[in-house]
């Protein structure tokens, strides 16, 4: 157990580095003068003013020097300032934010935790039910349907079934509407009153213990994380189901069954548990399909979250936003796994008791 | 041949066949379907009926209505066609081809190779997909934009050539360029599986008794490769591949939906579905500028899947009963 975890986080320092040498190879494709938002805001407008930051920053140095710089940042001179380094928490500047990368992830990534974290709960819950469902019924009719209806899922795009519940439920019914929050709503959470603990507006509302807001929040969440969701609990189905077959057809079930237990006790004590393993490891997929997941939603939904100020950075081709996003993202995703991988070691007999 | 009549056999995959066919024809027949207007310079390029910013509904002229910037939608769709089928197809090719070269190899020559290609496997996967691919094609867009790609180009021309037939010894066109920076980048992020699938089955057919068998006769390395791991280990994993066209198109699209892939008023249905996001709030009456290209996007992914879903199924009888 305490090998295999060693051995899961030894890998992670050779994943970050080759995740950050990867997106280096990006910035590098890009000019200098690109390249410079990744030190300073703006570029003076008089002659040769290029040629100095160029200078100062390095920005014609050797690949491998200019790499080191942009990991552990690079001091000025003059005034012995810091710039950049992304191991300092500086990404650079974003054009489109109007502020240092890291401010915007900062600003956008509560947000759309907020969206991944509502969305997860349906997703898992609704997924896993269904695959259960599907797997006990296997081949009757109930089967069947589940699994036409999850390929059909799979083939709608997410912006197209974002319209979809926008259309319906936004413009023709007026039920859930698109943005955060309500006017009112925004101006009492802006108020002093009101405190930010975790920028999350339904949790924050429920810490201020004012009900009328955490409704009002969620009210306009509901077609996002329905978007966000439905992308997913498919894929959740599928893989639910397989397992849960591949448990069902265990020696140890019929065991179960010849002693007398009754069919219902079988599926929920010892099939479901050890079916639910392997479910696990699709944690750090079905984060992957969240983190890509939210750059359509937000976009569809004009949900000002981290995804949206992507679509938005890359589209006016602020390359040092995307990429600090990106970096960002993947870093998220490497300790994710890291954490399915470890919880799975946790949970999995075969690996705890080795 | 067997596997055509378990195919046709099955009501779901028998559907996607004929969804599929319908599309050939579709994208076959676009001159015929949706004729070009005399002044056309692109037949890619979309007609446009005026320059007002309403989408107008569905009339006789337009049969389906146009978009904002009146884009007449039924032509777009039935171009779109194409455009989906080049895209698709050229993605998956080039995808599974390098997937194939990776796994190949880490799986036949084993120790480092191996070591070190699955380390740069795992680093491309420590990406979320999409969010990398977006990534990539804006700075694809911005060194393309600036005209000094460098070494890039050879890798543009060549999609190119596939995508369009492109003449190798000209400049590309700027309104493709656009294309095929986002379909190098779903390209450059998207081989990953394959190559641990193929890598995979590699390994574990080369420890099979026939393998071992075919070594102690003294088969050469080439044989044993070509005759016992390519028909067991490769093959079958190639032929489910084909059935990624449908996601691909999916990714594109949504490429395009972002604003990233096809430029405006090209004959894609993702950049179609995109100026709905200028019109959410009136979608109760516009609701033709997304539903129709929208609908066009389902049913073609659909039909790949049902048809992949099935195939899986007889291509593989350990997964047989559980459909996994």
């Amino acid at each position: 157990m305490i090998n295999y975890i060693i051995r899961r986080l030894l890998i992670i320092p050779l994943l970050l580095i080759g995740v950050t040498i990867l997106i280096f190879a990006m910035l590098s494709l890009l000019s200098p003068y690109e390249r410079a938002s990744l030190y300073i805001q703006d570029i003076p407008k008089r002659q040769g003013a290029m040629d100095e930051i160029i200078k100062k920053y390095g920005l014609a140095d050797p690949i491998p020097v200019q790499y080191w710089y942009w990991m552990v940042g690079r001091t000025d001179k003059a005034t012995g300032e810091i710039k950049g380094g992304v191991l300092r928490g500086d990404f650079g500047w974003s054009k489109v934010g109007k502020s240092t990368v890291t401010e915007v992830i900062g600003r956008r990534l509560p947000a759309t935790a907020e969206l991944a974290l509502w969305a997860a709960i349906p997703m898992i819950g609704i997924g896993i039910w269904l695959g259960v469902l599907s797997a006990v019924n296997h081949n009757k009719l109930g089967d069947q349907i589940l699994r036409v209806i999850s390929i059909v899922g799979w083939s709608i795009p997410t912006f197209v079934f974002g319209l979809l519940v926008l259309m319906l439920f936004y413009a023709k019914l007026g039920w859930f509407p698109p943005e955060r929050l309500s006017e009112w709503a925004s101006q009492v959470v802006q108020s002093s009153q009101f405190v930010r603990y975790t920028q999350m507006n339904t949790i924050d509302a429920l810490l201020n213990l004012r009900l009328d807001i955490f409704f009002d929040a969620l009210r306009h969440l509901v077609l996002p994380v329905t978007t966000l969701a439905y992308l997913n609990w498919a894929y959740m189905l599928r893989v639910t189901r397989s397992s849960m077959l591949d448990t069902l057809n265990q020696d140890y079930m019929t065991t179960a069954r010849s002693k007398g237990l009754s069919e219902e006790v079988v599926v929920r004590r010892h099939a479901l548990p050890n079916a639910l393993i392997p479910v696990v490891t699709v944690g750090a997929l079905l984060m992957i399909s969240l983190l890509n997941g939210v750059v359509i939603t937000e976009t569809v939904f004009g949900y000002p979250g981290m995804g949206s100020f992507l679509a938005q950075a890359a589209l006016s081709l602020d390359v040092v936003s995307v990429l600090g996003i990106t970096l960002f993202s993947s870093f998220i995703l490497v300790f994710g796994n890291l954490a399915a991988d470890v919880l799975y070691g946790v949970i999995d007999p075969r690996i705890r008791l080795q | 041949m067997k596997v055509i009549i378990q195919l046709i056999k099955n009501p779901t995959s028998l559907a996607g066949i004929i969804l599929l066919i319908a599309y050939v024809v579709i994208a076959a027949g676009a001159p015929r379907f949706a004729p070009v207007p005399a002044k056309s310079r692109d037949p890619y390029m979309i007609p446009r009926d005026g320059f007002s910013t309403n989408p107008g509904l569905p009339s006789d002229k337009h049969i389906l209505g146009t978009t904002e910037g009146q884009y007449d939608i039924y032509y777009g769709i039935i171009w779109g066609t194409r455009t989906a089928f080049r895209v698709g197809v050229v993605i998956t090719l080039v995808t599974v081809l390098l997937g194939l070269l990776v796994g190949a190899m880490a799986g036949f020559y084993g120790g480092w190779t191996d070591e070190i290609l699955m380390r740069v496997t795992e680093i491309f996967q420590a990406f979320p997909f999409l969010l990398a691919a977006i990534t990539l094609t804006s700075v694809l867009q911005t060194i393309y934009g600036r005209g000094e790609a460098g070494g890039i180009t050879i890798l543009a021309q060549i999609l190119a050539f596939l995508t369009f037939g492109h003449n190798p010894t000209k400049q590309i066109d700027p309104i493709q360029m656009n294309i095929l920076t986002g379909m190098l980048a779903i390209i450059f992020f998207g081989w990953m599986t394959y190559a641990r699938v193929i890598r995979g089955n590699i390994l574990a057919v080369k420890e099979f008794e026939y393998a071992l068998a075919a070594r102690t006769i003294g088969a050469s390395n080439m044989r044993i490769l070509m005759r016992h791991l390519m028909p067991n280990a490769v093959f079958p994993v190639l032929v489910l591949a084909s059935m990624d066209i449908g996601s691909y198109v999916l990714t594109f699209a949504a490429l395009s939906f972002l604003g990233l892939g096809a430029q405006t008023g090209y004959a894609d249905w993702g950049q179609m579905i995109s100026f709905a996001r200028n019109w959410i709030p009136s979608l109760a009456k516009y609701w033709h500028i997304f539903v129709y290209p929208g609908l066009a996007i389902v049913f073609f992914v659909l039909s790949w899947n049902l048809v992949g879903d099935a195939l899986r199924d007889i291509m593989d009888p350990r997964l047989r009963s559980k459909g996994a």
